[in-house]
This record gives C-alpha cells, sequence and structure tokens, in this order.
C-alpha cells in the first residue's frame, strides 16, 4: 500500500502535464487526450482515498469518471471531425473566428 | 535479483506511476499524433496499473477496457482521418525495419513483468480493502470479489448518478452521430 503522500504526487504530476498540455499543444486532439488524462489523475486520488477510508464511494465516482470521460471524448471527437470537414484544419491557432 | 525483484513488487504503484509519468510526457512532448495517441495508450494502461495496485481490482479493468479497446481506438481513427495526408511522407518506414527487434524487447519485458507481478497478484488478499455497510455486504467476501463489493456499493447507494451518466451517455451517442455525419446525406 502506496502512502497517501506519494498517491497525490503522483496524481499532482499527471495533473500538471495534462494542464500544460492543453495549453501548450495546438494540436485539438492532443489537447482532448491532455483533458482525459487530467481525469485520470483525479480518478488515481479518488480510488486512493477510496482505499485509505475503506468505503465504496470513492471506485463508485470513480467509474461514473470513467463514464463520463468516455462521454466527453466521443463528443470531442465528432466536434473535431465535424471542424476538420469545415475547415480543413485541427489547429486551435487556426479557429480565430471570434477575434475581433 | 530476488531482493531486486521482491523491493520492485512492494512498490509497484510507484513503477506503474513512474510509467504513466513518462507515457504522458511522450504524449504531450512527441510531434506526431500518431506517437502521442502511442503515449496516450501507454499511460493510461499504467493508470490501470496503479488502479490495481490500489485494490481496485473491477476499475483497473474497466480503465483498461475503456480506454485501450475504446478511447484510444477513437482517437487513432480520427488521427488517420485527419492527420494522415500532411504525415504520409514522414512515418512510411518508422515501424517497417524495427518489427524484428522490437517483438524479442516485448516478449522480455512482458516475462519480467510475469515475475515480478505474480506474487502481487497471485498472493494472499489484502485485509479491508472495501468495507461495505452490513446491511448490503450480506454473505459476499469483500475483500476478494472486489466487483461484486464495488457494485453493491454502487447500486445501494449512487443510483441515481448511475442512471444520469446512462442517459448522458445516450445523449453524447445521439450527439456525436448528429455532429459527425456529414451534412448532404
Amino acid at each position: 500500500m502506496p502512502s497517501p503522500n506519494a498517491v497525490l504526487l503522483l496524481s499532482f504530476v499527471l495533473f500538471s502535464i495534462g494542464a500544460a498540455g492543453v495549453l501548450v499543444r495546438r494540436n485539438v486532439l492532443v489537447m482532448l487526450m491532455s483533458a482525459e488524462l487530467m481525469l485520470n489523475a483525479a480518478n488515481i486520488v479518488l480510488i486512493a482515498f477510496a482505499r485509505h477510508s475503506g468505503t465504496v464511494a470513492g471506485q463508485a465516482f470513480a467509474l461514473l469518471v470513467m463514464g463520463f470521460a468516455a462521454a466527453e471524448v466521443a463528443v470531442g471527437l465528432a466536434l473535431v471531425v465535424a471542424l476538420y470537414r469545415k475547415r480543413d484544419t485541427v489547429n486551435a491557432d487556426d479557429l480565430d473566428l471570434l477575434k475581433g | 535479483m530476488d531482493a531486486l525483484l521482491a523491493s520492485i513488487g512492494k512498490n509497484l504503484f510507484l513503477v506503474f506511476g513512474l510509467l504513466a509519468c513518462g507515457g504522458s510526457l511522450a504524449m504531450v512532448g512527441s510531434r506526431s499524433a500518431v506517437h502521442s495517441v502511442l503515449g496516450f495508450l501507454f499511460a493510461m494502461l499504467n493508470v490501470a496499473g496503479c488502479f490495481l495496485s490500489l485494490g481496485a481490482e473491477f476499475l483497473g479493468m474497466a480503465q483498461i477496457l475503456v480506454y485501450a479497446g475504446g478511447i484510444v481506438v477513437l482517437f487513432l481513427f480520427v488521427v488517420m482521418l485527419v492527420e494522415l495526408s500532411r504525415a504520409k511522407n514522414r512515418d512510411q518506414s518508422v515501424f517497417a525495419g524495427q518489427a524484428r527487434a522490437v517483438l524479442p524487447v516485448v516478449l522480455a519485458g512482458i516475462a519480467a513483468l510475469a515475475v515480478v507481478v505474480k506474487d502481487a497478484a497471485f498472493g494472499a488478499a489484502s485485509p479491508q480493502a472495501l468495507v461495505l455497510r452490513p446491511g448490503i455486504a450480506e454473505g459476499l467476501d469483500v475483500a476478494r470479489n472486489n466487483a461484486q463489493a464495488v457494485s453493491r456499493g454502487l447500486f445501494a447507494d449512487y443510483l441515481l448518478p448511475f442512471e444520469v451518466l446512462s442517459v448522458i451517455l445516450l445523449v453524447a451517442l445521439v450527439g456525436a452521430v448528429a455532429l459527425a455525419k456529414s451534412e448532404r446525406v
């Protein structure tokens, strides 16, 4: 059983890598994957605390988060495909229709 | 050698965690989107290993099924659809020449992992991984039947979020089809 600090540290590192990916990369697909990574970092903490407290709530919510992540990916990838059809790009910098 | 393997087996969470960090760094840092998806797959499999080493066997397996089986394949489809025209001239010969060298390395890795994981996977179940309320834990060995324990907790206490999730998945399914279909048909 790993110590709580190790779990929190790992989750923090994974979440930061995901946040950095969303902020730094300009490819919409990689940004979506980084968002998934952040959800997984949260899942690790949920499961670790479920393990510590011995209750089932954390594992149940981690399962629900997994389902929400799947729904998010389905809609996000459909948006990417529609975007590619309309604008012929997946680069976030090219999407400046709302820029004044 | 035995001491090294034993210490690795005791710290499986850290091993999987470091590998997950490496995979996610490869995901963020790689230039080609296909390599990004492969790094994402590696990171998700190692997160599943973290779940397993935290005593959530059902969730670890669900993670492998949902991510490696569903989401990564979906990402790969879209990457192939969107990025293929740009990456064609560059990525053609990346894997063809290396396949012969990669296979023994992968097999050796699997064998080493089997040796390391053997004790952790087939050893005694850890006590008190999960404690259910007395009312819903009747006639169930909670420490050994993680899937049944999670499902009893889920359907006893969290039925409403579960049903809401099913409605959201249905909406996402219909929405994804409506968004992605071409407008002429």
